[in-house]
């Protein structure tokens, strides 16, 4: 009993860890209103021109934006921002670079979008230089899809296709929902843990799900960097599986602890991937729910490079994640997860342990709990005194 | 000039660690000196240390990490705030100040401190930084220690 109720404090430590590196990856809340407010400043830039097809437009936030789980890409301290420019007077019967001309004449024409725009072939792109840039791809309805889905333009913007991005966000939203059930063990622990945690700081994912894409999203990020990045997979299918697999696992099963179902939930989101053989042909579908025809996997098929890359990082993630448990100290955890999620991420992600025991210490609420070790002081625990290290 | 206290014998700091729950272990008194032995975790995610007090009446404690050896941790580099690298001998605070004095409990100082101290090696360990603050002796300390942390 003692055993596994350490093993569970270790666990919920270990989360408590991860939620630090989610919060020192993601776009800040100044950042996140920052971008929201500027967005909706080009979309009334938009909405107010002389074009009539512009007037009952839209621009709104879709993928990692939308729901949440943005990361910031390696070596840069930029975020991408998707965003949809929702033009459903445009008919899906004209060309899909003639409306991304219409609205990049209507940018240009705004002094201050002018300088900072950039065109990139399905959109256009405004940078806020060190912050963040987004990225604003054209939309309009689509006749022929019964969910409300949009269409955007092919790579080529020759054709439309079928996506359903507000459609998307909803679909996640109401999987990051549903609620994990955990064994009688942890539920203890975790009422517990609301005054008894740890080391000072969170004890747990704020919004599993989320936090789940956002690791994985790093790790692979991390891992296709000094590989092949050209071969590293999708976010939306890192995103569409791990959602799915959530799903299946906070349904079929009871867990110890957060940890555990962290691992399962990125071991089972393999088994989300359908894959047919037609024609011989060995074909990948991860099917997007909210339109039809949109396979996220779809160029999984004419190169099978990217779906054996997509298995080979799978397995290797989860071997990392699972083995953190067995790091002995402090300094092995933090040099387990610097190959996983990038050095300097975790360099700040210890610092801001270190410095709030550091702070608890300055203030005299820094304490000793039995079985504990270092913690906040609360009842039933040992103050540290104030102190000055001494010696070579 | 501090408040000259009588402090407490040894045998009265043996039962305080004896019985605090901080430090379960062995140890040994007699006459005037004591011995103690205890596993420290510093934090839930660190690893398991085995340290030993030896403590003389009227002189300071002496704090050894026993196990595991600090020195192979260390890879080659110099243990920060120590007396002696083998086998380490802990500086856990600044002599003559005040910091500690003989009436304090050893469990309720010397030990928090020696946990503090086993959390900021294993920082160290992970950033060569020692960020626990401290004093060097030959460093002019006392009132105005210009390196210490508070």
């Amino acid at each position: 009993m003692q055993t596994a109720t350490n093993s569970t404090l270790q666990k919920q430590q270990l989360m408590g860890i991860l939620e630090i590196v989610c919060q020192e990856l993601e776009l800040t809340e100044t950042q996140y209103e920052s971008a929201k407010s500027k967005y909706q400043a080009v979309g009334a830039w938009l909405s107010d021109g002389e074009h009539s097809i512009f007037h009952d437009s839209e621009i709104y936030p879709q993928g990692s934006f939308a729901i949440r789980t943005t990361v910031r890409p390696l070596g840069s301290d930029e975020h991408d921002l998707d965003l949809v420019c929702h033009v459903p007077k445009f008919s899906p019967h004209s060309q899909p670079s003639e409306l991304k001309r219409l609205i990049g004449d209507r940018l240009r024409a705004n002094g201050t979008y002018r300088d900072m725009l950039e065109e990139k072939p399905r959109c256009w792109r405004i940078t806020y230089a060190n912050e963040f840039h987004l990225d604003i791809t054209p939309s309009t309805y689509n006749p022929i899809c019964t969910k409300g889905g949009e269409l955007v333009p092919d790579k080529r913007l020759r054709e439309w296709k079928a996506s359903n991005p507000r459609g998307y966000r909803i679909w996640f939203d109401d999987h990051a929902q549903l609620q994990p059930r955990f064994t009688f063990l942890e539920r203890e622990i975790g009422k517990a843990s609301q005054q008894v945690q740890a080391l000072p700081g969170p004890s747990r994912l704020k919004g599993f799900l989320p936090r789940i894409v956002q690791l994985c999203k790093r790790h692979r990020d991390v891992w296709f960097y000094t590989r092949e990045p050209e071969l590293a997979p999708i976010s939306i299918i890192l995103t569409t599986l791990l959602a799915k697999s959530y799903a299946y696992c906070v349904g079929k099963s009871l867990y110890d602890n957060e940890f555990d179902l962290l691992v399962d939930v990125l071991r089972h989101s393999t088994d989300f991937v359908e894959v047919g053989f037609i024609d011989g042909i060995e074909r990948y579908y991860v099917w997007n729910e909210t339109t039809i025809h949109e396979n996220f996997a779809e160029k999984w098929t004419d190169n099978p490079c990217l779906a054996r890359s997509f298995f080979a990082w799978h397995q290797q993630a989860v071997a990392d994640l699972s083995n953190l448990v067995f790091s002995g100290g402090l300094d092995q955890i933090r040099q387990s997860m610097s190959p996983m999620f990038g050095e300097q991420v975790v360099s700040k992600t210890f610092s801001v342990l270190t410095n709030s025991v550091t702070s608890h210490r300055a203030n005299g609420t820094l304490a000793i709990g039995t079985g504990l070790g270092l913690t906040q002081m609360r009842p039933k625990t040992i103050p540290v005194r104030l102190n000055t290290f001494f010696g070579e | 000039m501090h408040f000259q206290h009588k402090g407490l014998s040894a045998s009265e700091q043996y039962f305080c660690l004896s019985t605090a729950p901080i430090c379960r272990g062995k140890g040994s008194v007699r006459r005037q000196s004591l011995l103690w032995e205890f596993e420290a975790r510093p934090t839930i995610l660190s690893r398991l240390y085995r340290v030993r007090i030896q403590y003389r009446y009227g002189g300071k404690p002496d704090v050894y990490v026993l196990e595991p050896d600090l020195v192979t941790l260390s890879n080659g580099r110099r243990l920060p705030h120590v007396y002696q690298q083998h086998p380490t001998r802990l500086c856990l605070f600044l002599p003559g100040v005040g910091e500690w004095l003989p009436y304090m409990p050893i469990d309720r100082t010397i030990v928090p401190w020696c946990y503090l101290w086993l959390f900021y090696f294993e920082d160290w360990l992970g950033t060569g930084e020692w960020r626990g603050g401290g004093v060097h002796p030959r460093e002019n300390h006392g009132t105005n220690a210009t390196n210490s942390f508070y």
